[in-house]
């Protein structure tokens, strides 16, 4: 028997082997331990919280828009979406086809907007997939969505027009987001709504507000712990309109199945108490994405419900221009009360003849007569006179041609021509027929609606040209001083109280007010002469004139300015005539006397102009 | 001679029983810690923690059996073990039970059994008594010889597919060569022949295993995909800073930020949580457990004894540098667990048989031999 404890067994270089691989393990690891947790702990520990901390944004509400009775015009509404947060989803192709199954929505839709959003949404934010869900889908959601990390139910505001179409020109509507809006604004993320049009767009500053941001704390799955407010959302502010609801849906009603325009503004202050398109549409549809088929539907309908006419419908002033051109003639020292012509019917300028619209002349004309009467020989003359390019700065220094600034997007400037702008527009000189055209509102001439009431309200107003405003807040802004001396400006508003009184706005005459007006017809085609005009009712829709009547009403030291336009609408006092009188039988309550009194002055009317 | 003598009892590695079973306490601690993960303000267990405790009851049973067996036994039960082992690894490619992909397990009356597991005592045993029956350094023929044997069973696991267990096969049997020592000659021609073999390899790997050591070069270069797991185990170990967060208060593990936190990245829950005081202790009680093993190889009584003490210091040094390695970011990520600290009922059963062997060893090196 041996004791063999103390023989080496084992191989000397493999013991001294162990032992180095057991020092260089110490050596290797001591090493790697101290640098990621002492010499770079700071910067895990730090990476660790922003792990863990996620901040979120916080959607804040969008101001509300009221009329000037308070009553709600654009509110917030709650709705849900479902939006998905991709870092926490494990399988999005599955969790698609899942949503998609839940809600009904297309896979390749719901694909599509997936790849989009991924180029905008941080990985940890919620996608946003479906908006407005039903009530029934969320159901569904709710109880399944445990089983499908990633989708979180989104509570978030939804924009919702009580009164529809009513209102849809002025306030326009939100949408989302589309790809250039959110590269200029970072504030927004995807699936926000924006202002599109409308008072939504102009004043989309204003009613959006200000998100706010929490942290909050997540774990690997998504789900929410501790969350912690940081930054408080601020709600948009809230806007009341200078629009009477009321008086908007009357002259509504009052173009119900036409097209035009009414512009009802208080002349001292600028606001707008009712501004309406014909026909409208409804922009709730527009707030959750329109559908390709009501959009065509929309944008091809030969009625055009999108344009805004008041601001964006040019059209030629005809005999309302005569208020500008008088205007300018007296300022300009071109004519006074007393200058007559004698309107024969017709005035011959080179081998062309200009007719007046009253076949066979008004006879001798003063200045006055020719507004009252609208004779179109006197100013013919007075603008050939005067020269086209004299009566283009007095008009733009009225503020035609130039946008109106009120707060509608997309407004347009309107026309008034110029040598200079016919040379560089056609490359051709202007013609002596141009000018005596233009004077009577006719040829190249466009003005909106909104123009012609603006200059109304001047006139009115004692001579300021002010922005129209649709915000009740606002302080009024003064554009402009007309260059018009006050005499020459009363002695307008007397002819068109004339008008009323005896010329060709007679239905708006009712004893307790002051009502002047002055009526329009814009031909549409050119017509060769007088003869060859026709009763609008016989001649096809499209061809017919367009019918103005720009008027001012006072009463009980209350002014108004109501503008109608009524889009081939015939002659001005026969269509324009009875909407106006509606509005201030609203404005100054039903006019005193017998109604019946008002019947013979609708035959006198017929011929007027 | 009864199994249980005082001579046993007092020339036994207790050392290395405390060690391990300190390893195992600190284990066992850190998965309670993992199992828990945040809902809202609460925190909740998985039942990770008490299964892990079972297991250990069991693995300390099992070393029990296996220290009550004189170790020479094993030698002469070497080449059957080894050939049963090749059986049961065909057989479960065979007829094995597929577990996500993986053939791996054979079911024996209700009880679930891996081959590869028994792979590992196999290669051991049989490395252990071929290598220790000459002293001289290893010369061309023996070394093919060992290594054709070792590559065999190797070779059949890592085709289930188990890369790592196949791997821990391989390298414990490099260790045992390295162990015994190669000849000059044969030294100098591998050391010039293997730097030039070696990336040939690469173009064996397959694409994802490739992909694990392109991540491992830069893994913020697909933070969410395969540098997920490098990334976020090397925030939670660098979050731990100097004194850790506190037991139960690592943020990565409970929020669930930590992949694989209860198995191969068990050990990046401990660093966040004990920082990396906890860690150096740690990492001083795996060598301290390593420095036993090696006191025991080099007092055994005999060759074999000697042999078998260095498989298993291989068989837990490479498993510890891989392990964490990988967590600390500076290995490719391979399947293979840190021993005692991560979860795992059958790998826990054999790491204590494995320490039983090396009681085994230790305790029978007084034992005067018949001769």
């Amino acid at each position: 028997m041996r004791f063999e404890s103390e023989t080496q067994h084992a191989p000397r270089s493999g013991l001294i082997l162990l032992q180095v691989m057991v020092f260089a393990l110490f050596c290797l690891f001591t090493l790697r331990f101290w640098y990621l947790q002492v010499h770079k702990g700071e910067q895990f520990a730090q990476k660790a919280l922003d792990n863990q901390m996620r901040q979120v944004l916080i959607d804040s509400a969008r101001g509300r828009v009221r009329d000037l009775g308070g009553r709600p015009v654009a509110v917030s509404e709650p709705s849900f979406a479902l939006g998905l947060v991709r870092e926490d989803c494990e399988d999005v192709e599955a969790t698609l086809a899942k949503v998609a199954e839940w809600t009904g929505a297309d896979p390749a839709a719901l694909m599509e907007i997936y790849k989009r959003g991924k180029k905008r949404v941080k990985p940890f934010e919620p996608l946003i997939l479906v908006t407005d869900l039903s009530y029934e889908a969320l159901a569904r959601i709710e109880a399944n969505d445990i089983f499908w990390p990633g989708l979180e139910i989104v509570v978030r505001q939804k924009r919702h027009y009580p009164e529809g179409p009513l209102m849809a020109h002025i306030l326009g509507y939100v949408a989302e987001a589309n790809e250039e809006e959110l590269e200029k604004n970072p504030a927004l993320s995807l699936g926000d709504s924006v202002g599109k049009q409308g008072l939504e767009l102009t004043r989309e500053d204003w009613l959006r507000g200000a998100k706010g941001k929490k942290q909050v704390e997540v774990d690997a799955l998504g789900r929410q712990h501790n969350e912690q407010v940081l930054v408080e959302p601020r709600a948009g502010n809230n806007i009341t309109l200078t629009i009477d609801l009321d008086l908007q849906h009357l002259c509504a009603g009052l173009l119900e199945g036409q097209a035009g325009a009414v512009v009802v503004l208080d002349p001292d202050t600028g606001r707008l108490l009712a501004l309406v398109s014909q026909p409208a549409y409804d922009n709730n549809l527009f707030v959750l994405g329109v559908p390709q088929d009501k959009w065509s539907e929309l944008r091809d309908n030969p009625m055009h419900p999108i344009q805004n006419r008041t601001t964006q419908g040019l059209y030629p002033p005809g005999s309302v221009f005569k208020l500008l051109v008088a205007a300018a003639g007296l300022s300009e020292g071109f004519c006074t009360y007393a200058d007559g012509v004698v309107c024969t019917g017709e005035y011959q300028v080179g081998n062309r003849k200009f007719h007046c619209w009253k076949k066979g002349g008004h006879g001798y004309v003063d200045l006055r007569r020719a507004l009252v009467h609208s004779c179109d020989v006197y100013f013919y003359k007075l603008g050939e006179r005067m020269g086209m390019d004299r009566i283009n700065a007095y008009a733009k220094a009225c503020g035609f041609g130039v946008p109106t600034g009120v707060d509608l997007p997309h407004e347009k400037a309107g026309l008034i021509p110029s040598r200079d702008w016919k040379k560089k527009r056609f490359g051709e000189a202007w013609t002596r027929g141009e000018t005596l055209n233009a004077s009577i509102g006719q040829g190249y001439v466009l003005v909106s609606p909104l123009q012609v009431a603006r200059y109304l309200g001047a006139l009115v107003n004692g001579g300021k040209l002010l922005k129209p405003s649709l915000v009740l807040d606002e302080e009024p802004t003064v554009q402009g001083i007309l260059p018009l001396a006050d005499e020459h400006r009363r002695f307008l508003l007397e002819t068109m109280v004339d008008t009323v009184e005896g010329g060709t706005a007679r239905r708006l005459l009712r004893p307790d007010a002051r009502i002047g007006g002055k009526t329009g017809t814009a031909q549409v085609v050119k017509l060769i002469n007088a003869d060859q005009r026709r009763k609008a009712a016989d001649m096809p829709y499209k061809y017919r004139d367009h019918a103005w009547l720009a008027s001012f009403g006072e009463k009980d030291g209350k002014r108004y300015v109501v503008v109608v336009l009524v889009e081939h609408g015939g002659h001005g006092g026969e269509v324009a005539g009875p909407i106006v009188k509606a509005v201030y039988d609203r404005l100054f309550g039903p006019a005193p006397g017998k109604p019946a009194q008002a019947e013979p002055a609708i035959q006198q009317l017929e011929a007027g102009d | 001679m009864s199994p249980i003598d005082r001579r046993f009892v007092v020339s036994a590695n207790w050392p290395l029983l405390v060690l391990a079973l300190a390893i195992f306490a600190v284990g066992v601690l850190n998965l309670y810690s993992a199992s828990g993960f945040r809902m809202g303000e609460e925190l909740s267990l998985q039942a990770f923690f008490n299964r892990q405790v079972l297991w250990g009851s069991c693995g300390l049973f099992a070393m029990l059996l296996v220290v009550l067996v004189d170790y020479k036994h094993l030698a002469s039960a070497a080449w059957p073990l080894f050939f049963v082992t090749i059986l049961l690894l065909l057989l479960v490619l065979v007829a094995g039970k597929s577990v996500s992909g993986a053939r791996r397990w054979l079911i024996f009356g209700g009880v679930n059994f891996q081959p590869s597991e028994l792979a590992k005592f196999a290669v051991l045993i049989l490395g252990a008594k071929l290598l220790a029956r000459r002293t001289e350094k290893l010369g061309w023929i023996e070394l093919l010889a060992i290594v054709g044997i070792g590559m065999a069973p190797a070779f059949l696991v890592v085709v289930e597919p188990d890369l790592g267990t196949g791997l821990n096969i391989l390298l414990l049997l490099f260790g045992l060569i390295l162990y015994r020592g190669i000849s000059g000659p044969v030294f100098k021609t591998l050391l010039v022949a293997v730097p030039i073999l070696l990336p040939c390899g690469w173009f064996l790997l397959k694409p994802y295993q490739k992909q694990r050591i392109l991540t491992l070069l830069d893994p913020e270069k697909d933070p969410l995909g395969s540098g997920y797991h490098i990334i976020q185990s090397r925030i939670a170990i660098g979050s731990g800073q100097m004194w850790g967060k506190g037991f139960l208060e690592g943020t990565q593990s409970q929020l669930r930020y930590l992949p694989e936190k209860h198995t191969d990245f068990a050990l990046a829950v401990f660093a966040e949580e004990w920082g990396f005081v906890g860690c150096i202790v740690l990492l001083v009680l795996f060598c301290l457990f390593l420095l036993q093993i090696y006191a025991t190889a080099r007092t055994a009584k005999d060759r074999f004894g000697s042999y078998l003490a260095a498989g298993v210091f291989f068989y837990f040094f490479w498993q510890i540098l891989i392990n964490m390695g990988m967590v600390l970011g500076i290995m490719p990520v391979v399947g293979i667990p840190l021993p005692f600290i991560s979860y795992g009922g059958s790998a826990t059963i054999v790491n204590y048989c494995l320490v039983g062997i090396v009681l085994n060893v230790s305790m029978r090196r007084f034992v005067f031999k018949k001769s």
